[in-house]
């Protein structure tokens, strides 16, 4: 079974962003290789749900991440030799018997761009392998990438090539010619196969050289059914500037986080700095946080900027409901989810949004084995829920005020908070006082006007 | 000074955009010509604010409406005598007539195009023009503007007098085609811009007044700044059908509609149906709404769908904060304007709403030159309110419950309502029992 997601979540997360705009898959995309970038984004489409498919990829990067190892291929190499291999037409072959005087000389004027490309695809092939091969050695006695490396080796290695890692400078027109044959046409699944390994091998160094600059750890996945869900430390977002790092533990007995806190408070940053590292941890990637455990989950579902579409008739709190539905009929199906409710219920009334807030987190708190985030401001709730359930975890992120301004922490506390400054913020804003000063000033022109 | 509004105003209301589907620019674009197509978009982006204007331009719309007329040209001539008159010719008719026989010399050795071209796009202009002198005979009694007695005064007089005593051979001889283009682009070009003009009103006329036939809209009439009224006894939305009508009646004793209901109860499309009518209203335009009075206000507020700016770092909150702050610091201008406020504050806690929509309604309705609109599911302030002020009318949108299954009937009733029945929708869509399986 595989880790599932939706479009929603994707777009709260901000994991692809919009086009161009900055994104956690941006984050990521160091990749010297247009093959690397499109597996990378392969990656972060299907992340995986199995305990030890993530460690082991993570156990890849981790190490290269240690050995600080650099990808050792020019990227227009690549290109050339892309551009090379989808040219399949058996016509296009070189042959060495034309190799005649007329030819030379037309080549001297200007060779046809045909024949360029091979050329430059054979050269650039030649000189990939030659570097492949020097990688290999120096990654030797690595003890993860085994089986990658082997298989490798095993191409790098097969006999048909050994003359190419003979052949010294440029290539004469013969050796292309002979060359090509062997590439594109006799061991072309060979070749194809070893550069695929070769995009693997860049996205993991990418991800490795992003990891140590910007000091990632890389978590340690558990398999699912054990009673400590995950373990979180420091965890801060990565696309906030001097994030506030928070600890986080959740076990089946406090799987559900009730999060309180008044405005700004930055509750909306937190549960996406979670969210993320949580997506990024089930993908093997290294997270935003100094050390993470987490038991292997089935998906990840947020839902932090619900769009009310009121062009389709559907109120805010009908979307709401739809959504929450959605996370049952999951739920229905077996599967262990991390899911995130931002301020539940906002789009409906103060009386039904405590009776529903009430409602479903209590039905949510009895799957036990799924992790729940919801928060609200419906502080209400809170106080009924603490006699009605047992494993609920009660945070929230507090305001200081210093005189007029609201101070934030950023740091979660035990417990549920009343805080509020709605009004500060407006009295802050003043608009209460340009609609008091405005009327005078109309009064004061009428006056005279008259 | 123009009428007043805002980008979150317009796409609150859904307004302009051509290929946005629903939009009240679609809605009543049914022009044939480029040109009108472009004076349509003008008017929606320039409403007017002079109750002279706009009851003038609504006056024109109600003629087309009662003559029912349809566009009498065929788009592709339009298109033609357009690119025709669009390229200039020479001031004198010599050269003109030299330029010409050149070009049939070309034609003739060479298979050139250019005489072809120019003799088709003669006759198209020529099929125009007495395209729209017979039209002119069915638009007795269109109010009188400027443009309209322009164009009719050159028709009628000896501007356009060889037209009525064109009698041309098909294909035209060379000299004919010299005197008539001689005539057309040089010595009329004025006219024939009018005519252009004209004719893209015309389009316009008639799209709108088609559409407005079609769905049963009717006229608005514009009444000066000062009297403060905005009265209808039938609104509703007009991209709807069957949409359910209202009356409304604001005034300087009672400027604040405060609205309340369930979800669902069609609080947004209410509001909705007021913004479009009072920006409708101020283009001269048809409105969804019966025997509809207004004052002319100097601009248009609404605040529907704000959305949290979670990149700029703002909370949903905040950018309510902002947004009523802008409204604020406009009507503080003491303008007259029209303010629509969708659930207020729903952006953070239940105490912080109270305060803060009860503070900012006291305000706002001392402005009694304005009009607002303001819903909320908080109905605590609404009895707050009621005894702080007395210029509000107090409406709802009620909820009839038939067993378990709600049921709205869109119409307004006087009063504040508590109906609620999120958790009757939750039961109805059976979540809790698949999350408890």
């Amino acid at each position: 079974m595989s880790f599932t997601t939706d479009k929603q979540s994707l777009e709260d997360l901000n994991i692809f962003g919009k086009q161009g705009g900055d994104s956690i898959y941006n984050i990521f995309n160091r990749c010297t290789t247009r093959g690397g970038a499109a597996i990378l984004e392969e990656l972060f489409r299907y992340p995986l749900a199995d305990y030890e498919a993530i460690n082991k990829r993570s156990g890849i990067i981790q190490s290269f991440a240690l050995a600080g190892t650099s990808f050792p291929f020019k990227s227009s190499d690549f290109d050339a030799a892309e551009a090379y291999l989808a040219n399949t037409d058996e016509r296009s072959k070189l042959t060495v018997q034309e190799n005649t005087v007329t030819r030379k000389l037309t080549n001297m004027i200007a060779m046809d761009i045909e024949t360029q490309q091979i050329y430059k695809g054979v050269e650039s092939l030649v000189e990939l392998m030659k570097n492949a091969q020097e990688l290999m050695q120096a990654l030797n006695g690595h003890p993860f990438y085994k089986e990658e490396k082997e298989e490798i080796r095993t191409i790098l290695n097969d006999p048909a090539f050994a003359v190419m890692y003979e052949s010294k400078g440029k290539l004469s027109h013969a050796q292309v010619a002979a060359f090509d044959v062997i590439l594109r046409f006799r061991h072309r699944n060979l070749v194809e196969k070893l550069l695929q390994h070769i995009y693997y091998l860049d996205v993991y160094l990418a991800i490795a050289k992003v990891a140590n600059d910007k000091k990632f750890v890389f978590p340690k996945a558990l398999p699912a059914g054990q009673s400590n869900l995950l373990k979180l430390e420091g965890v801060y977002h990565p696309q906030v500037k001097n994030a506030v790092p928070n600890n986080i533990h959740v076990t089946t007995d406090n799987n559900v986080i009730f999060l309180t806190g008044a405005n700004m408070a930055g509750k909306s940053t937190f549960m996406k700095s979670i969210s993320i590292a949580m997506f990024l941890a089930h993908m093997g990637f290294p997270v935003a946080a100094q050390q993470m455990e987490f038991a292997v989950l089935d998906g990840v579902y947020t839902t932090i900027n619900l769009p009310d579409n009121l062009g389709m008739g559907a109120s805010h709190f009908y979307a709401e409901v739809l959504r929450v539905k959605k996370m049952a009929g999951e739920l229905q199906a077996k599967k262990d989810l991390f899911i995130v409710f931002d301020e539940l219920f906002r789009g409906t009334n103060v009386k039904d949004a405590y009776e529903a807030t009430i409602a479903i987190t209590s039905a949510f708190a009895k799957k036990r084995r799924s992790i729940f985030l919801i928060s609200t401001h419906i502080i209400e709730a809170g106080d009924v829920l603490k006699e009605k359930c047992n494993n609920i975890n009660f945070l929230y992120l507090p305001t200081r005020m210093s005189g007029h301004q609201p101070v934030y922490t950023y740091k979660l506390e035990q417990g549920i908070t009343g805080d509020r400054h709605g009004m500060v913020i407006i009295n802050n804003e003043k608009i209460l006082q340009i609609l008091q000063n405005g009327k005078k000033q109309l009064r004061k022109t009428t006056a005279y006007g008259i | 000074m123009g009428f007043k509004t805002d980008k979150q105003t317009l796409d609150d209301l859904n307004i302009t955009g051509k290929y946005k589907a629903h939009s009240l620019f679609s809605l009543f674009n049914d022009t044939h010509t480029g040109g009108g197509e472009k004076l349509l978009e003008l008017m929606f982006q320039q409403p007017l604010s002079d109750a002279l204007a706009i009851n003038q331009r609504s006056d024109v719309f109600k003629f087309f409406h009662n003559k029912k007329l349809s566009f009498p040209f065929n788009p592709s001539t339009i298109q033609a005598a357009e690119t025709y008159l669009g390229e200039g010719t020479a001031h004198s008719y010599v050269v003109v007539a030299g330029g010409h026989l050149r070009k049939k010399f070309l034609q003739m050795a060479m298979k050139d195009e250019h005489y072809a071209q120019l003799q088709s796009g003669l006759l198209a202009t020529i099929d125009m023009l007495k395209g729209l002198q017979q039209f002119l005979a069915l638009l007795e009694g269109h109010p009188s503007t400027e443009l309209f007695e322009t164009v009719a005064g050159a028709f009628s007089g000896d501007t356009m007098k060889w037209l009525r005593e064109l009698r041309i051979d098909q294909p035209l001889r060379l000299l004919q085609l010299a005197r008539y283009d001689h005539l057309i682009r040089h010595v009329l070009r004025g006219e024939m811009e009018n005519i252009l003009r004209f004719i893209y009103h015309l389009d316009v006329c008639i799209a709108v007044s088609n559409v407005a036939r079609d769905r049963n809209f009717s006229y608005a009439q514009a009444l000066p700044k000062g009297e403060h009224i905005f009265k209808t006894t039938a609104l509703h939305h007009p991209a709807l059908k069957n949409g359910v009508a209202n009356p409304l009646h604001l005034h300087e004793e009672q400027n604040v509609l405060f609205l309340t209901g369930a979800n669902m109860a069609g609080k947004s499309t209410l509001m909705k149906s007021i913004g479009i009518a009072v920006y409708l209203a101020h283009m001269g335009f048809p409105v969804a709404a019966k025997e509809m009075v207004f004052s002319v206000r100097d601009g248009l507020y609404t605040s529907i769908n704000v959305s949290d700016n979670l990149n700029l770092g703002y909370s949903h909150f905040y950018a309510e904060v902002l947004r009523v702050k802008k409204v604020a610091e406009e009507v503080a201008e003491g303008r007259d304007l029209v303010v629509i406020f969708d659930e207020l504050f729903k952006g953070t806690n239940v105490k912080d709403a109270y305060d803060a929509t009860l503070a900012v309604t006291k305000e706002f309705s001392t402005y009694r030159n304005s009009f607002f609109v303001i819903s909320t599911h908080i109905i605590e302030v609404g009895e707050a309110l009621k005894t702080a002020c007395d210029n509000l009318q107090f409406s709802y949108l009620p909820t009839i419950m038939e067993g378990s299954v709600p049921r709205y009937p869109y119409t307004l009733q006087a009063g504040i309502t508590s109906d609620r029945h999120g958790m009757i929708i939750i039961e109805n869509e059976r979540i809790l029992e698949m999350i408890d399986e």
